[in-house]
């Protein structure tokens, strides 16, 4: 179990090792969104901005356009929301390589409420301009992530959420099955990926087949790519730490795909909570066992409803 | 694009002065062309501008690799930069004429994807001292310095002061801002007599606090911004500015009695001419 804002910390400072164009930007909130290790390591390629999410993401633009590579760290809500503008301006619309770690993104904020949480941010990042947005499920992603992202040399959002996280096996890989691609599908990303691998463990042992469609990488997508992933699938549910409207069912929604897409995520009415994790996905029916009844009331009701997308 | 060789072939005249008459022409003629614009803000950076980009941004002796940066955080007088470009013969000057058109190559606001010279995009006020930060922080080995031009509207954004706190931090001598203090904003507060009418009251002292160091002078005195710029670059341990009062407009009698009426407006034909014959 690993927090993967200190993964992610971990491979830019051994990165940074021989390169020296790597810095990191934080605001204020090193020692838990994992640009600590960095700091600590490369002190001179480090700028603690302080509490000032606007000024951290402009000078980040700035070390950019001198040819050097930033990464900036804070928690999701702050750097997306508080820099929203100058991610616009200073980032999406200069095309510089400057690279955006929100750590603590999504539903589960634990303790720290409605506040801390942020449920658009794929809605907001994914239309800007230039920007990639990526969403790692455990370690071996994260490592993934970061190295595309530095080869790529492009402006990228890597949510990341707060809990620490198990392996989800495999090889890492931008958009991947874990499983044998069947009828029925959970698409995930990140977090929402452990939450779907419970569920579809769950799913199985009623005996329907389901498997869940990863991605590491959710915008931009591929969609020759995307549609040949999904060839075998009827119906698709789309789990995601995120709102329904701009997450990951709208992207998939918007390539026009011959299956049926249904949205399982947080409501458009709620903003966030304390809370314990369960306790908080319960409330919603997004644990396993909430999401798994979900799907297996939708399938049975499936058989009245026509083949077309729907949010549920 | 033909670029000029000599110190000669550069400026039109000796004289900065002449040269800022000319630059306040071309924008005149260049915000008519393309149906209206921000003439005050516009005119009263031309000194700020014709001093920078000549003496210490884009000298004879450093070429694009090893020159200074400059940010244009007041990006809406972005007609001024350009026109001051042309003035020093590295912007074709009949392409003015088409600024803000499409595929121009002279966007309404600073492109630095669009337009060479132009070493960041600016038109969202408040960011380019943060950029000029990082730029500062990356060149800071070199001998190269990070020149930022303000509004003192501008600086009402709160990411200014953000800005300000983290470079005096840093100990940045290697930037300057130079805040373009006209003394006026788009609409302003007359409609409220009872309160502060300056955009930003007491600038020196507010600078001063947040740990600068400050110089004041006339920024229309050609040879006192030069003096001031040329101190700051002596500055051995703290981020500097110079407020240079200006007047909005600059150059323009009407705009000058006027400013809030003639921050972003389109001229009549009469008006224009009149503009023209004044600045000739």
């Amino acid at each position: 179990m690993e927090k993967l804002g200190h993964v992610c910390g971990e491979r830019i400072a051994e990165i940074a090792e021989s390169r020296n164009e790597i810095w990191v930007l934080d605001g204020d909130l090193a020692d838990s969104d994992g640009a600590e290790i960095f700091a600590r390591r490369h002190r001179d390629r480090f700028v603690n901005a302080g509490i000032a999410e606007q000024a951290m993401v402009s000078v980040a633009a700035g070390l950019a356009a001198c040819g050097l590579r930033p990464w900036v760290f804070s928690f999701s809500a702050f750097l997306c929301c508080r820099a929203y503008d100058q991610i616009r301006v200073c980032v999406s619309q200069t095309h510089l390589p400057v690279v955006l770690i929100g750590s603590h993104a999504g539903g589960l904020s634990n303790k720290n409420g409605k506040s801390h949480t942020i449920l658009n941010d794929i809605a907001l990042m994914a239309t800007l301009p230039h920007v990639e947005v990526w969403a790692p499920a455990d370690r071996d992603d994260a490592v993934f992530c970061i190295d595309q992202i530095d080869a790529a040399r492009r402006a990228a959002y890597v949510r990341l959420p707060r809990e620490p996280l198990p392996s989800i096996g495999g090889a890492a890989a931008k958009i991947r099955w874990l499983g044998k691609p069947c009828r029925l599908a959970i698409v995930s990303a990140g977090l929402s990926t452990h939450w779907a691998m419970a569920a579809a463990a769950l799913l199985r042992d009623r005996g329907i087949e389901i498997s869940v469609l990863h991605f590491c990488q959710i915008w931009p997508v591929d969609a020759a790519h995307v549609a040949d992933l999904l060839s075998e699938v009827e119906q698709a549910f789309v789990l995601e730490d995120h709102y329904a409207a701009g997450g990951q069912a709208s992207i998939l929604l918007s390539l026009g795909l011959p299956l049926k897409i249904v949205s399982l995520a947080w409501p458009s009415d709620w903003s966030g909570q304390s809370g314990k994790p369960l306790d908080v996905l319960k409330l919603f029916q997004l644990d396993p066992a909430g999401i798994a009844n979900r799907i297996s009331a939708a399938l049975g009701s499936s058989l009245f409803s026509a083949l077309t997308p729907q949010l549920l | 694009m033909q670029i000029a060789k000599s110190r000669d072939d550069l400026l039109g005249s000796s004289d900065l002065r002449v040269d800022c008459r000319s630059i306040r022409r071309r924008v005149a003629a260049a915000l008519y062309a393309s149906g209206g614009g921000h003439y005050g803000g516009s005119l009263s950076v031309v000194e700020i501008l014709a001093v920078l980009c000549r003496d210490f941004v884009f000298t004879r002796e450093r070429g694009d690799d090893t020159r200074d940066k400059l940010i244009l955080s007041k990006g809406h007088a972005a007609i001024a930069l350009y026109a001051t470009l042309a003035q020093l013969g590295r912007l074709e000057p009949s392409l003015l004429l088409r600024y803000g058109t499409l595929q121009s190559g002279l966007e309404g606001h600073p492109d630095m994807l669009l337009t060479r010279d132009i070493d960041f995009s600016t038109g969202s006020l408040g960011q380019g001292l943060s950029v000029g930060i990082g730029m500062a922080l990356a060149l800071r080995a070199s001998a190269r310095r990070v020149w930022v031009v303000l509004g003192d509207g501008e600086c009402q954004e709160g990411q200014v002061w953000e800005a300000a706190i983290l470079a005096a931090r840093h100990g940045l001598t290697n930037l300057t801002a130079i805040v373009d203090a006209n003394g006026s904003q788009d609409f302003g507060f007359a409609q409220n007599p009872d309160l502060p009418q300056s955009p930003l009251p007491e600038i020196p002292s507010i600078w001063s606090a947040f740990g600068w160091h400050v110089a004041e002078v006339d920024g229309h005195d050609v040879n006192a911004l030069h003096g001031a710029l040329s101190a700051a670059k002596s500055n051995l341990s703290k981020p500097s500015v110079v407020v240079a009062n200006t007047r909005k407009g600059a150059g323009v009698e009407l705009f000058e009695r006027m400013p809030t009426e003639f921050h972003c407006t389109r001229l009549t034909s009469d008006q224009h001419r009149r503009v023209m014959k004044e600045l000739a």
